[in-house]
């Protein structure tokens, strides 16, 4: 923060010096006054430290060891100072001297005044001639009225001296930009929703509050169903999730999309909203550092550590489609190093409608618990334990039961500031259960991986890992659809990236390369590149090349009914160019674009064969184009009020290679809309009131013969929040999907406009 | 595969690399400036620290300033009695002459220790964010719970060293 200028002040005389910077301080309170005692002091300073370049010197000319005509002409020797303003004053003015300070090199001189109403004015006169456009800027910056519930930006240090301890700490210090930014993630399109973002908006889920990334697209195609994906590829609905196979979603470490067809069950994927820290979401592929699956994006959810979540808190939510959400969560340290939290949920979602209108019957139930454990049993070992399971039962025109189990521990090893160890490893079992048309699908996951960073030379971070990962994939069904029916599938993967600062502060390249070898691709390198050019701290620029891919999933390969095996199936392969910039011109006011053109070959394709008992079979005879851009924004109008969202505009061009390909494939792969706006607004009306909505504005999808899903119209539509807060109680009233009785989003049922009230209590 | 276990790494090791983070963090260091700028109101050192009526009252920052400009605007032109105070910015332990409050920003804990030694003779609050800071012998800590700034304090430490810190400030932090 360069922009408060600095004056120095030479004078041996301390009361001297306390006048004067009260005088300052009343002439121009943005102005930071360094003292010396006399001009041995001051050249000492001025010589030494190299970096400091006061905007003004003021030198008494009166003054013990060396007087001030002789510090002014050393100071005058000095390169770097030769044009700083220098104003010379003592208690009488004698025109020899005068003439002499002049000649010097001294800008004025100044009589000693005898009150500091008279200094301030003459200081005010100088100040003000240098300052006009300095002062112009400050104005605009630092003239923000102070608000104690601020987000973004606060009030200037003398205004924040005013304020009580408490009221310091009610003040928000982080803002969007503060999560974790590591060089490639900078010249990335990264969006993070912060834990605040989250418990200010309606999700009771963690699908829903995907919501509030723009560059997701998120829909909901049913009361437990949903399709999410970035960059277009929202594949055709299909029983609890999409056929969205394009994106990779990890919660706290544990990559949570299925072998089974390379998608997400949505419907199972569940978080305490409160005890979320924020969601990153990259869109674009983060193939070097990220895994398989992260072809358009890569969906980083994070919860808190325990230490971060003591104490209880318990809420409970009714109303009509989120009938009843209760959720408790107590947090407590065993010593000073041991922290752990346990917590628990449960979800009573009611019906969605059917495209008639007639009740759909999917309503559902889910129980959850958890626990996590920090441990910090040294200066640099962490380790974080965590476990979790969950029940429920989906109704719906198949109705399924599902469980699941999984606990997770990592160790964290740093050996310097630069160099260290991360260590991972979970197991996890998940159970789904198709009752009245019998599928069964038990899925056992180990899974283990180790990181280790460590600097070469000056300028060269290099970052390195390897993973490795055991699926046992159980399924059962009476049409024997999965052929075979049970196949154990094995990943090992390495990655290696280098962070190469070319010019220090200014440009980095980031280069690197994943390598995965898996049982039905073998082995697959995915390299890419990052440069990011940071001309100063507000604007960054960036551009990238990426090579990912999509290994396969038994759904491609295995699918036996209606379909022949597909054993020669490949990679879903793109070559991703990207773009962005970024800026941040002051802390009120954030901006980012960033543009895409994705190449893509292989893509899944449904061919027709001339077997009668097997008419399709998936090939990959499709290729493709997308291309567009995504705009997000946090501006912050006052701080008690702010507002955050964007803009996604997408469009895709395909091809088919092969004549046998079926009509309409890339609609089974992709039903995207080109426009997608969001906008999230987070108010405190007062201490204890707040307001806050978030609207959403769909372009239309096509029509797709392929899944018999007619065109779904754009829509817009808001969510709305109210709360009061009444100490550790907050009471809330939340409306969901308010501007129509229903609308559909994806496939065919109606999504039907809700409310519930809440009580969160924290203690 | 890359976790987020590494994000929380390459935050945590490449500290020293993100140049942007640190602008992104001034509000931050805004409001923690002015936290260390209470303290000076809500702890009384004893006698001893000063020889004269006219000593500062000196408040250093050892292993990189996070705070620019900050702790100074919010001292400027401020007493404590009749003693002025001081921001003083020091390289190594061996700079450290007279100092009241230190605060301490490197996250190593071998240079951490080799500082807390150092104080420990000494009436001086340490303060930083690391966060092991109190585990290592620390006696304030800021740490982040909800975007919101909380301090940890280690008010034993404190006591042996004859700093009384009040109980409002007492009251609105997590004592050990």
């Amino acid at each position: 923060m360069h922009n408060i200028p600095t004056v120095f002040l030479i004078d041996d005389d301390t009361d001297d010096q306390e006048i004067f910077s009260l005088a300052m301080e009343k002439a121009n309170q943005q102005v930071q006054c360094v003292f010396a005692d006399d001009g041995i002091h001051a050249l000492e300073k001025l010589k030494t430290d190299t970096a400091f370049r006061p905007d003004f010197i003021f030198i008494d000319m009166n003054m013990p060891r060396m007087n001030g005509q002789q510090c002014l002409t050393e100071i005058k020797k000095i390169d770097r100072l030769r044009d700083v303003p220098v104003y010379m004053y003592s208690t009488s003015a004698d025109p020899e001297s005068l003439e002499e300070n002049k000649r010097l090199g001294a800008s004025d001189f100044i009589v000693k005044p005898s009150s500091i109403t008279e200094l301030t004015d003459i200081l005010s006169q100088i100040l003000h001639k240098h300052l006009v456009a300095v002062l112009m800027v400050l104005f605009l910056i630092s003239a923000q009225p102070l608000q104690l519930l601020s987000q973004n930006d606060i009030a200037p240090v003398r205004e924040l001296k005013k304020l009580t301890v408490e009221e310091l700490m009610n003040i928000v210090v982080t803002s969007v930009s503060k999560t974790p930014e590591n060089l490639s993630e900078v010249a990335s399109a990264i969006q993070v929703v912060t834990g605040n973002d989250l418990r200010r908006s309606t999700s009771v889920r963690l699908a829903e509050a995907l919501r509030l990334a723009p560059n997701l697209q998120v829909t909901q195609s049913g009361s437990h169903d949903w399709g999410i994906s970035a960059r277009g590829f929202n594949g055709a609905p299909v029983a609890s999730s999409s056929l969205a196979d394009k994106l990779l979603v990890m919660i706290d470490g544990r990559t949570v999309y299925t072998p089974l067809f390379g998608g997400v069950y949505w419907d199972v994927q569940n978080v305490l909203i409160e005890d979320i820290d924020r969601l990153e979401v990259v869109s674009g592929p983060g193939g070097t550092l990220w895994g398989s699956n992260a072809v358009n994006g890569v969906v980083n959810v994070i919860t808190k550590s325990a230490d971060e979540t003591q104490g209880l808190y318990l809420s409970g939510a009714f109303g009509s489609l989120v009938k009843g959400h209760i959720a408790a969560r107590y947090g407590s340290q065993v010593d000073s190093s041991l922290f752990f939290r346990i917590y628990g949920q449960r979800f009573d979602f009611d019906n969605t409608l059917l495209a008639n209108g007639d009740d759909a019957h999917d309503d559902w139930h889910l129980t959850q618990g958890g626990f996590r454990m920090d441990y910090y049993p040294s200066d640099k070992n962490t380790i974080t334990i965590q476990g979790e399971l969950y029940g429920g039962v989906e109704d719906d025109t198949l109705s399924t039961t599902v469980n699941g189990q999984h606990v997770l521990a990592r160790w964290t090893h740093a050996y310097s500031e630069t160099s260290g160890l991360v260590v991972q490893s979970y197991l996890e079992r998940t159970w789904r259960e198709i009752s009245n048309n019998p599928f069964t699908d038990e899925l056992t996951t180990i899974d283990l991986d180790l990181q280790y960073s460590f600097p070469l030379g000056e300028s060269n971070q290099l970052l390195a890992g390897i993973g490795m990962r055991t699926q046992d994939d159980q399924t059962t069904s009476f049409d024997n659809r999965f052929d075979p029916q049970n196949r154990t599938l094995n990943l090992v993967s390495g990655f290696i990236q280098d962070q190469i600062t070319l010019v220090p502060n200014r440009f980095n390249l980031t280069i690197g390369s994943k390598f995965l070898y898996n049982n039905y691709t073998e082995l697959e390198v995915q390299p890419s590149a990052r440069l990011a050019w940071t001309p100063n701290e507000t604007h960054t620029l960036w551009a990238a090349v990426s090579n990912a891919v999509r290994t396969p999933s038994r759904f491609d390969v295995d699918l036996s009914t209606f379909y022949a095996l597909a054993p020669e199936f490949r990679s879903e392969e793109v070559i991703a160019y990207e773009a962005g910039y970024r800026i941040r011109p002051f802390n009120l006011v954030s901006f980012s674009l960033a543009a895409f053109y994705n190449q893509y070959d292989d893509l899944r394709s449904l061919n027709t064969s001339n077997d009668t008992l097997a008419p399709f079979y998936f090939g990959n005879d499709l290729k493709g184009n997308t291309y567009g851009f995504e705009i997000s924004g946090t501006l912050v109008p006052g701080d008690w009020w702010r507002l955050r969202g964007g803009y996604t505009f997408l469009e895709k061009e395909f091809e088919i290679k092969a004549a046998n390909v079926f009509p309409g494939t890339e609609l089974l792969e992709g039903i995207d809309p080109r426009h997608q706006f969001l906008v999230q607004s987070i108010m405190d009306i007062s201490k204890r009131f707040q307001i806050d909505v978030v609207g959403r504005i769909i372009g239309k999808l096509p029509a797709a013969a392929i899944t018999q899903t007619p065109e779904i119209p754009s829509y817009v539509t808001f969510n709305a929040r109210l709360a009061y807060v009444f100490n550790k109680v907050t009471f809330i009233l939340a409306g969901q999907n308010l501007a129509q009785p229903d609308h559909i989003e994806f496939g065919t049922r109606r999504i039907p406009r809700s409310i519930y009230g809440k009580i969160e209590v924290r203690l | 595969m890359a976790r987020p276990g590494l994000i929380l790494t390459a935050l945590f090791l490449f500290g020293s690399l993100s140049f942007q983070a640190q602008t992104l963090t001034s509000v931050e260091y805004k409001v923690k400036a002015v936290f260390i700028y209470n303290f000076i109101h809500f702890i009384d050192w004893p006698q001893s620290t000063y020889e004269y009526s006219y000593d500062e009252f000196v408040i250093g920052i050892i292993g990189g300033d996070p705070f620019g400009t900050y702790i100074d605007e919010a001292v400027a032109g401020e007493r404590i009695k009749s003693h002025r105070i001081k921001v003083q910015r020091y390289k190594s332990v061996e700079e450290i002459k007279k100092c009241h409050i230190l605060f301490i920003n490197t996250h190593d804990p071998e240079e951490t220790k080799k500082i807390l030694d150092f104080t420990a003779k000494r009436h001086i609050l340490t303060v930083s964010d690391t966060p092991n800071f109190i585990r290592w012998g620390g006696m304030v800590r800021f740490f982040t719970v909800e975007d919101k700034i909380r301090l940890e304090i280690n008010n034993t430490l404190a006591r042996a060293r004859e700093l009384k810190i009040s109980s409002k400030l007492l009251r609105v932090a997590i004592v050990q």
